[in-house]
C-alpha cells in the first residue's frame, strides 16, 4: 500500500477490536452472498394490509397525489408553457428555445 | 457552505463510563456519532462507502465516507461507485451499514472488546419492522451493545427547539432531508403519526435535476459536472423564489434584473494563439520541401545501386570473356581441368552465361532489349515428334511428344499475347493523337468535356468507396465480423443463416432434400468478386489519367484529393473564446429547488411541501385533536434542504393559500437545521429517564418482532 494512502488512513481496517464477529468471518467469500431485500420487497413482506388501516405505518404516511392541477413548465428553459402540446413528449413553449451549435467537444 | 467531514480519531473513549450513551444520527446524507450530552457530534462523514480494487495488488478494500480524490488514483474505481445503505430513507443494506458503523465506532476511539455503551440511533418515521430488527440484531450481535433505542430525527430536532423555546408543545415540524420530506404534527410534545406525511423528494433529487439541466445545456463540459461539484453549486447558488411565475417572467424579459440574478461559473481556460493560419502555410511548404528531399535521396540511392550493378555485370562479363579466350587457345583435355575451377562444365554454358550477362547489362543501362528468339533454330528439332503419328512411337517418345505439344502451345500463346499488346499500344497511340487533334481544334470544348468526365468519375469512385465503408458501418450491429466482410460475403452469410433457420422447427434438416444444395449455386453467383472489383479499378485508372491530363493543360484545375472525408467535418472554425468555457446559472437557480413544491416536475406524483403541511393540519383537525391556531403558530423548519434562501417566505405563502384566511402562521427555522437532530438526540439521551426508553438484547429476543413493531419512545422525558 502506498505510504500516503496508509498515512491518510483511507482504507477501513479489516479487524476491529470491538467487534465480536469480524466482517471477514461473517462474509468469508468477500462479498455477502446474501441478497439484501430492497425497500419494495421489505414493504411487501410487512403485510401492512393485515393491520388496521388507521394505524400509521410506512406506506400509510406517504402523501397522496396532488389535488391541484399540475403546473407545467418548458422542459428546456423552465419558462411557462404557452400552448398545451399533448402530442409532444416534452413540453415546450414556442420559439424561445434556441439551440447552440458550433461547440467543439473537448 | 459545503459540509465538512470530521473524521479525526477521538482519544477519550475510555474516559466515558459504560452507562454513558452513544448517540448516532444515521442520516441519508451524513452519519453523525458522538457522546450523549455534548453539543456537537464528534465524528461526521458522508454516509457512503466505496469498494475499489487496488490497481497493483488487486485486493478489494473499503473506503468509508468521502475522501481526498487524489488518493484514489491508486485504486481502480471503475467497477464500483459510491454506495449507500439506504433505499429511499430506509436502511436495507446491512453489510454497508456494518462498514459504516465500523468506521464510526473506530473513529470514536473504541478499543475494547465490545461497544459497552447504550446506543441511541435515529431512523425514519414508521420504519418497517424488518429494517428495525436487522439494525437491532447488528448492534447486539456484532458490537455487543447492551441496549438500544430508536427515534425519529425530525422529532428530536423539534424537541430540542422546543426546549430552547423556539417552538411550542403543539406544532408542526417540516423536515426536508436528503431523500424525503416529512411533515409531522406534534400534540402535547409527542408526534402524531396518524397525520404524518412523507414525500419522496429530497436534496438528492434537487442535485440530480440540476446536474441533468446543466448537462443538457453544456454537453461539452459534462466531465466537469460531477455530482459533488453540482451539489456545491446547489448549496451556494440555489434559492427558492417567492412566486415561481413572476420570477420566471423576470428572466424571460431579460434586462438588468435578470443579469443580476444570473451567476456565471468560469471554467479554467487558456486562450490559444491566433496566428494559426500562417504557420500552416509555412508548414505545408516545409513538408513539401522535405518530401522533395526524400524523393531526391531515394532517387540517388537507386542510381547508386544501378551503377553498382552495372559495374558488377561488366566485371563478370570481362572474366567470362577471358575464360572463353583461354578455352579457345587450349587443348580439349585442359578445358575440363580449367572449367573444373569455375562453375561451368561445358563451353556452351560459358557462352550462354556471357549472353545472359550482356542482356542484363543492356537492360540495366536502359537500352532496348532485343528479344532473343532462342527457340527458332531449335524449333524444328524440338517439335520433330509432333508430326509423327502416335502408333509409330515408343512410350518414351510418346511422353516426349506430349511435352513438345505443351511447349509449342505455350510458346504460341505467348506470341499471341505479345501481338495483342503491340496492337493495344498502337490503339492507345492512335487515341492520343485523336485527342490531341481535338484539343488543338477546340480547346475550350475539350477542356469542358474533360472536366465533366473528371467530375463524374470522381463521384462514382467516391460513391463506391462510401458504399463500401458505410455498408460496413451500418451492418456492424452486434457482430464484429460484419464490418470486415464485403457485401458478397455478407450475402453469403445471410443465405446460410436463412437456410439454417427456415427448415421446420427445432431440427436442422438442411440437406435432406437435393434442392437444398441449390443454395450454394445462388451463393457462388453472388460471390463474383471480380465483377465487383474490376469496375472500380477501371474507373480509378480512368480518373487518374483524366486528372493528369487536366493538370497538364488546365491552369485553373485544382485536384481535390480525399473529397470523401470533407462530408463529416463540422463547420466550426471560429476560435474558442472565454465565453465557451462559462457555465451560466440563470433560471436553474430557482427552478431546481422548486421541485420540493412541485414533485410532478420530476415525475413523483405526490404533494409538494406546502400542500403536505396543509394536508397534515387537515388530518389533525379531522380527528379533532387540536385547534388550528395552536398548530400553525409553531411550524418548525428543519433538515438540510431547508437551508435555501426564501424557503420560509414561500412556505408561508403556500400554507396561507391552503388554510382559511386569517389563521396565524408562524414559520421558524431551526437554530441549526443540520445538527439539531443530533443535538436533540444527545439531549434526550442525557436525560435521566433515558434508560427506561431503551430495550436490551434480552427484551428483543424474549418479546420478539411484534413487540418491536409497537416500540415507540416517549419524547417527553
Amino acid at each position: 500500500m502506498e505510504p500516503e494512502v496508509v498515512e491518510a488512513e483511507l482504507v477501513l481496517p479489516t479487524h476491529m477490536k470491538f467487534k465480536k464477529v469480524q466482517m471477514y468471518e461473517k462474509y468469508p467469500k468477500g462479498q455477502a452472498r446474501v441478497r439484501w431485500k430492497h425497500l419494495k420487497q421489505i414493504i411487501q413482506a410487512e403485510n401492512y394490509q393485515n393491520y388496521p388501516p388507521n394505524e400509521p405505518n410506512y406506506v400509510n404516511i406517504e402523501s397522496p397525489p396532488s389535488m391541484q392541477p399540475c403546473k407545467r413548465i418548458c422542459d428546456i428553459t423552465g419558462f411557462k408553457v404557452g400552448l398545451k402540446q399533448t402530442w409532444q413528449k416534452i413540453q415546450c413553449g414556442n420559439s424561445h428555445v434556441g439551440v447552440e451549435t458550433g461547440h467543439q467537444r473537448g | 457552505m459545503p459540509f465538512i467531514s470530521k473524521i479525526q480519531r477521538q482519544s477519550d473513549y475510555s474516559a466515558f463510563p459504560s452507562h454513558h450513551p452513544i448517540v448516532i444520527d444515521n442520516g441519508g446524507s451524513y452519519f453523525r456519532i458522538g457522546w450523549a450530552g455534548e453539543s456537537d457530534p464528534r465524528v461526521i462523514f458522508r454516509n457512503i462507502i466505496q469498494r475499489p480494487r487496488h490497481k497493483i495488488t488487486g485486493e478489494t478494500i473499503t473506503v468509508v465516507g468521502d475522501h481526498n480524490p487524489a488518493l484514489l488514483k491508486y485504486f481502480d474505481c471503475t467497477r464500483t461507485g459510491p454506495r449507500s445503505a439506504f433505499d429511499n430513507n430506509v436502511v436495507y443494506q446491512f453489510e454497508i451499514m456494518e462498514y459504516i458503523l465500523d468506521f464510526g465506532f473506530d473513529r470514536l476511539g473504541a478499543d475494547q472488546s465490545r461497544i459497552d455503551h447504550p446506543v441511541l440511533i435515529t431512523e425514519c418515521a414508521c420504519n418497517p419492522v424488518q429494517s428495525r430488527s436487522k439494525m437491532a440484531e447488528l448492534l447486539f450481535e456484532s458490537y455487543g451493545v447492551p441496549s438500544v433505542a430508536f427515534g425519529v430525527d425530525a422529532a428530536f430536532s423539534y424537541k430540542y427547539n422546543q426546549q430552547l423555546g423556539i417552538c411550542n408543545n403543539n406544532g408542526l415540524v417540516i423536515c426536508s432531508g436528503f431523500n424525503t420530506m416529512h411533515v409531522i404534527p406534534f400534540i402535547n410534545g409527542e408526534p402524531v403519526y396518524e397525520a404524518c406525511n412523507r414525500t419522496n423528494v429530497g436534496g438528492y433529487h434537487i442535485t440530480d435535476y440540476l446536474k441533468q439541466l446543466l448537462s443538457l445545456k453544456y454537453p461539452h463540459h459534462i466531465s466537469k459536472l460531477t455530482w459533488e461539484k453540482v451539489e456545491d453549486l446547489k448549496m451556494e447558488h440555489c434559492y427558492i423564489a417567492t412566486d415561481y411565475e413572476t420570477e420566471v417572467q423576470v428572466f424571460q424579459k431579460g434586462g438588468k434584473e435578470a443579469e443580476e440574478k444570473t451567476r456565471c461559473w468560469q471554467l479554467p481556460w487558456t486562450p490559444s494563439f491566433t496566428d494559426e493560419t500562417a504557420p500552416s502555410e509555412e508548414e505545408i511548404a516545409r513538408k513539401a520541401a522535405f518530401k522533395e528531399k526524400q524523393g531526391q535521396r531515394l532517387r540517388e540511392m537507386a542510381e547508386a545501386k544501378r551503377f553498382n550493378r552495372i559495374n558488377d555485370l561488366e566485371n563478370e562479363m570481362r572474366d567470362l570473356e577471358i575464360l572463353l579466350q583461354r578455352l579457345k587457345h587450349v587443348e580439349e583435355d585442359d578445358v575440363l581441368s580449367i572449367l573444373a575451377k569455375t562453375r561451368y562444365t561445358t563451353k556452351l554454358e560459358v557462352e550462354s552465361a556471357i549472353s545472359k550477362a550482356t542482356q542484363s547489362l543492356r537492360k540495366a543501362k536502359g537500352e532496348s532489349v532485343e528479344s532473343v528468339e532462342k527457340t527458332d533454330p531449335s524449333a524444328a528439332e524440338k517439335y520433330n515428334l509432333i508430326n509423327v503419328p502416335d502408333e509409330d512411337l515408343t512410350p518414351e517418345q510418346l511422353k516426349q511428344k506430349r511435352k513438345q505439344l505443351f511447349i509449342k502451345s505455350t510458346s504460341e500463346a505467348r506470341q499471341q499475347r505479345k501481338q495483342k499488346q503491340i496492337e493495344e499500344e498502337l490503339e492507345r497511340e492512335r487515341k492520343r493523337q485523336l485527342e490531341e487533334e481535338k484539343r488543338r481544334e477546340n480547346p475550350e470544348q475539350y477542356l469542358d468535356e474533360l472536366r465533366s468526365k473528371h467530375r463524374d468519375l470522381s463521384e462514382k469512385v467516391d460513391q463506391r468507396k462510401r458504399l463500401k465503408t458505410n455498408g460496413n458501418h451500418n451492418s456492424s450491429g452486434g457482430v464484429g465480423r460484419g464490418e470486415r466482410l464485403n457485401s458478397s460475403q455478407r450475402e453469403r452469410m445471410r443465405l446460410l443463416t436463412t437456410a439454417a433457420f427456415d427448415r421446420g422447427k427445432g431440427e436442422d434438416t438442411f440437406g435432406m432434400k437435393d434442392e437444398d444444395w441449390q443454395l450454394y449455386k445462388l451463393m457462388s453467383r453472388d460471390n463474383d468478386d471480380d465483377d465487383d472489383d474490376d469496375q472500380p479499378d477501371l474507373d480509378e485508372a480512368e480518373l487518374v489519367r483524366v486528372t493528369s491530363r487536366l493538370r497538364e493543360i488546365d491552369p485553373t484545375f485544382i485536384f481535390k484529393a480525399e473529397s470523401g472525408s470533407s462530408t463529416a467535418e463540422a463547420p466550426h472554425f471560429r476560435p474558442l473564446t472565454k465565453e465557451d468555457f462559462q457555465i451560466i446559472l440563470g433560471v436553474e437557480r430557482f427552478r431546481c429547488p422548486e421541485i420540493l413544491f412541485h414533485p410532478n416536475w420530476i415525475g413523483v406524483e405526490q404533494l409538494g411541501l406546502d400542500e403536505m403541511a396543509g394536508n397534515s393540519i387537515q388530518g389533525l383537525l379531522d380527528k379533532g385533536r387540536c385547534s388550528e391556531e395552536r398548530i400553525t403558530n409553531s411550524i418548525l423548519l428543519t433538515g438540510g434542504s431547508c437551508l435555501f434562501p426564501g424557503m420560509s417566505e414561500r412556505l408561508e405563502a403556500g400554507i396561507r393559500m391552503i388554510r382559511p384566511s386569517g389563521t396565524p402562521i408562524r414559520i421558524i427555522k431551526a437554530l441549526n437545521p443540520i445538527f439539531d437532530a443530533w443535538r436533540g438526540a444527545s439531549a434526550y439521551a442525557a436525560a435521566m429517564q433515558f434508560p427506561q426508553q431503551t430495550f436490551s438484547k434480552m427484551d428483543y429476543y424474549e418479546k420478539g418482532e411484534e413487540w418491536l413493531k409497537k416500540y415507540q419512545i416517549r419524547y417527553t422525558i
